[in-house]
């Protein structure tokens, strides 16, 4: 069975606190004061903390642990601030991030594969690969990694995967050395990026993004600095809507972490919110999720408004049907030439137009079937589909975890939400049409499913919505074996398309909860 | 009330309330002071918080239970060749502690770290001499450096039972990585399950791969995989673990297409002869598994079910569906009787015959967890 990252909530904002008074804390003398009480060597170097590069979440994870379990006396604003100041000195380059930044994002229904079998025993059966893509260390330093882990945890070498090899000899002599070459401390990307120029971060943003169980929507983004005593930290307001005609509005913090790594948190209709986003000269990517239920989030893509080259993110919706007048709306920046829609897609009316967004109404002829980008003035991308009859539908995520929770206890239920992505077939073959609507069920995934009866004790889905809300935690006397409300679902998902049905099944596995749920999974 | 102030009042009473009363199912026990009867079947089940539950097998009733100090977990309980004593392995792995079973009282304890720059734990590994003068634990130290940690080689410790309270070793020496269960032959051999199963002398140190495992050279057979956390003092004296293992369909050796099997590693303690039976397709987990005494071909394993094979026919004779899942199945001293154990905090009696339910033997407190629980008697 594929094991997914799982989770709930991120223990600390990574935006949060007195920019000012973080600003004013003498970092230097700070980690001279503290660090160097367990850190120093013969010359007064911090050579353990020196000799690692990781991102904001990892230096958090790390500073917290020294904090939880070695004493390090901190205030929130010192801690913050020093965490800062690690990634800032000692982080990874936008490229050494890239490859698992789905972990920084919180993506926890995110299935790893790693073309090592040895790394994905050795390190991660226990946490994510991710955790250790993620770091840059020295020799010496990965070797120390080896020696902490066993002595936290002694058992790990007696556990499945453990126990069938010499952990330890393995982990020392052939791991280490591998991570050494493959995750070096050294690494000539992290020099050109600490010589690169910043991107400005302050100003107007144009915002696309897309929410499961909700849609899409689109919104400004001001950002404005919060003074020179508090370098890197921004102010940010969300104007928008979704495309359900729902505003969206928020207002929040955010600070940039290695010139790139944008750590927000806002408040949206209520509901407080975090972004990851990384930023890319005048675009940044990421993603935006609910602080406490860091399962519902939105994939997001924003580019700058004021100076910025044009750019289009997003077509929304992003298909056209034949023959069926719809609205679209273009998301981008510097939306103020002449609107060019593919040939055979006619533009019948410009309903709304501002540089970051252009709503038309269009209707689109046989001649335009297929993909296509749009194009305003100098800017084009984006994607439309035009299709005329579905081909089929598919599950996404295809495999998802939630979990039991509530009922007293800790953690709180984990929700999984799935949508139905349509393809259609075209003269150059099957093409993607985009999220449709379906109806949603769910039913026993195999016949252990169903002897156990998981369908009447794992949860409900939400028929209009394809949201999935687990049942309470909890050993339960009225399951076989009194056990919890786990169960091993498949989601199906129903919509017609040219007057015939369609349906996709897709796999979840409500389980029970996480409770050990660090920052990096 | 809580759980806790119960305790420590059960503890103050018990000086003054010597008269002994089976505790009532879901009640403490207040008769710590009861003396256990010779020649009397007892059960001693460790639970949350942090407690030796001893059953009256006679009756199926808890006796008694003893506050233990400090942390609970494993629970990893050796009794004493003379029956007075169980030796516990808790506090979160890092000590072992004496309790004397007639007064609750502790009598023995060692922290498994021997001084303040290492932390080391033992991972089920307690064992007694056969003569009860000295207790066996493997370590495995971290040396805790100012900033950085170092994984040492782990070390037999040998206490002596006497040494009171806050106990040091008598000896330490080297030892492979990977030990868990160990039981010492009447002989005084210490063997210890690792990776193989390494035949110790305690005297010096000196070790041998007593019955290759990882490396056996089984024909036909890929290694086996062997998990366990209960090291059941049976009364047939034998020390044994259930093995997993792939059994190749041909030469090709291929595990995709290989079955898998269930299978019994049993050494006699009063022999020092092992032996290896296969007896179950591997259909489903158990985390133990018990011969009986009453036939040495009859093993009753349990986890989610509570089966009977056959070791010999290697064929299922019964089978018991449960309440709910049980980490431990010990049997009495004549075989008549499963008992089940682990996880919540009810023993679960069943006639060893039929699989039908006797009783529920319902402890005070919580979880039994991974605690061991030993059928002894008195």
């Amino acid at each position: 069975m594929a094991r997914t990252l799982g989770g709930a909530l991120a223990a600390f904002a990574l935006a949060s606190g007195s920019a000012q008074a973080q600003g004013r804390i003498n970092i230097p003398n700070l980690m001279a004061e503290r660090c160097s009480i367990c850190h120093t060597d013969d010359l007064g170097r911090l050579p353990r903390i020196q000799a690692q590069r990781k991102t904001p979440e990892g230096w958090l994870m790390t500073v917290v642990r020294m904090q939880r379990m070695h004493k390090l006396n901190l205030t929130d604003d010192e801690r913050r601030a020093l965490v800062k100041h690690l990634a800032d000195t000692q982080g990874l380059a936008p490229m050494e991030s890239a490859a698992a930044r789905y972990a920084l994002e919180r993506r926890l229904n995110t299935v790893e594969s790693f073309k090592s079998e040895q790394f994905t025993q050795m390190c991660a059966r226990c946490h994510s690969g991710a955790r250790v893509v993620l770091q840059r260390r020295t020799a010496t330093e990965w070797e120390r990694l080896v020696h902490f882990h066993l002595a936290q945890f002694p058992t790990l070498e007696y556990q499945a995967l453990g126990r069938d090899r010499g952990w330890l000899r393995l982990a020392l002599d052939e791991i280490a050395p591998a991570l050494a070459k493959d995750y070096a401390y050294g690494d000539d990307a992290w020099q050109k990026w600490k010589q690169s120029a910043r991107a400005p971060v302050a100003g107007q943003w144009s915002l696309s993004g897309h929410l499961p169980g909700k849609g899409d929507f689109n919104a400004t983004m001001s950002v404005t600095t919060k003074g020179k005593d508090a370098r890197d930290h921004y102010a940010l307001t969300l104007d928008g809507r979704y495309a359900d005609g729902e505003k969206l509005i928020g207002r929040g913090a955010a600070v940039i972490y290695t010139g790139y790594e944008w750590r927000g948190k806002v408040e949206i209709n209520g509901v407080e919110m975090r972004q990851v986003f990384a930023i890319d000269g005048d675009t940044l990517k990421g993603r935006m999720f609910v602080a406490d239920h860091d399962e519902i989030g939105a994939d997001v893509a924003a580019a700058r408004l004021d100076g910025g080259a044009g750019r289009i993110l997003a077509v929304q919706p992003s298909y056209l049907k034949i023959g069926e007048k719809a609205r679209l709306t273009i998301v981008g920046s510097g939306l103020d030439g002449e609107i060019a829609f593919p040939a055979g897609v006619k533009a019948l009316k410009i309903i709304e137009r501002a540089p970051g967004r252009v709503v038309v109404e269009a209707l689109a002829g046989r001649r335009a079937l297929g993909t296509h980008t749009v194009r305003v003035g100098s800017a084009e991308g984006g994607e439309l589909a035009v299709f005329d009859k579905l081909a089929r539908i598919e599950v996404t995520p295809p495999y998802a975890i939630a979990r039991v929770g509530g009922n007293g206890g800790d953690a709180p239920k984990v929700e999984a939400r799935f949508e139905a992505l349509a393809w259609a077939n075209g003269p150059q073959g099957e093409y993607k049409v985009g999220f449709v609507p379906a109806k949603w069920s769910v039913s026993p995934f195999n016949e252990d499913a169903k002897r156990d009866r998981d369908l009447a004790f794992a949860g409900v889905i939400e028929a209009g919505s394809g949201v999935f809300t687990p049942n309470n935690a909890g050993p339960n006397p009225l399951r076989h074996l009194m056990t919890n409300n786990a169960g091993n679902l498949a989601v199906i998902a129903e919509t017609t398309g040219g007057g015939k049905k369609l349906s996709a099944r897709g796999q979840l596995i409500v389980t029970v909860q996480r409770w050990v749920d660090p920052p990096i999974p | 009330m809580n759980i806790k102030t119960t305790l420590a009042l059960s503890v103050l009473l018990a000086a003054a309330a010597p008269a002994a009363r089976a505790v009532q199912p879901g009640e403490l026990a207040d008769n710590t002071a009861a003396p256990l009867i010779a020649g009397r079947e007892y059960m001693v089940a460790p639970n949350h918080p942090n407690q030796l539950n001893v059953l009256d097998l006679a009756d199926n009733k808890v006796l008694k239970t003893c506050a233990l100090p400090d942390a609970f977990g494993p629970g990893s309980v050796q009794i004493s060749p003379d029956r007075r004593t169980a030796y516990i392995l808790n506090n979160h792995f890092g000590g072992i502690y004496g309790i004397e079973l007639d007064t609750c009282k502790v009598t023995f304890s060692a922290r498994m770290s021997l001084d303040a720059e290492e932390r080391a734990i033992a991972v089920f590994s307690v064992a007694l001499s056969p003569d009860g003068k000295e207790i066996y634990t493997v370590q495995n130290p971290s040396k805790l450096h100012v900033d950085r940690y170092e994984v040492q080689a782990p070390r037999l410790a040998v206490y002596k039972t006497d040494a009171g309270l806050d106990a040091r070793p008598a000896r330490t020496f080297p030892v492979p990585r990977q030990l868990s269960l160990m039981q010492a032959a009447d002989d005084g051999a210490l063997y210890a399950l690792g990776p193989d199963v390494y035949k110790i002398d305690p005297e010096n140190g000196k070790y041998e791969v007593a019955v290759p495992l990882l490396n056996w050279k089984r024909p036909g057979y890929g290694a086996p995989d062997v998990l366990s956390a209960w090291a059941m003092q049976l009364s047939t004296r034998e020390f044994s673990a259930l093995y997993t293992a792939p059994k190749f369909k041909d030469g090709q050796q291929d595990l995709a297409s290989a079955d898998f099997v269930w299978g019994v590693l049993s050494i006699d303690l009063k022999t020092g002869k092992h032996e290896i039976a296969d007896f179950a397709p591997l259909t489903e987990i158990y985390f133990t598994g018990t011969r009986s005494p009453a036939n040495r071909s009859h093993i009753f394993t349990v986890l989610n079910g509570l089966r009977k094979y056959d070791i010999k026919a290697q064929k299922l004779l019964a089978s018991a569906s449960l309440e709910h899942a049980y980490y431990q199945v010990n049997l009495n001293r004549d075989g008549s009787r499963v008992y089940l154990s682990g996880t919540l905090q009810d023993v679960a009696v069943y006639d060893a015959a039929t699989l039908e339910k006797i009783a529920n033997i319902r402890l005070p407190g919580g979880d039994m967890s991974l605690s061991t629980a030993q059928i002894f008697v008195r």
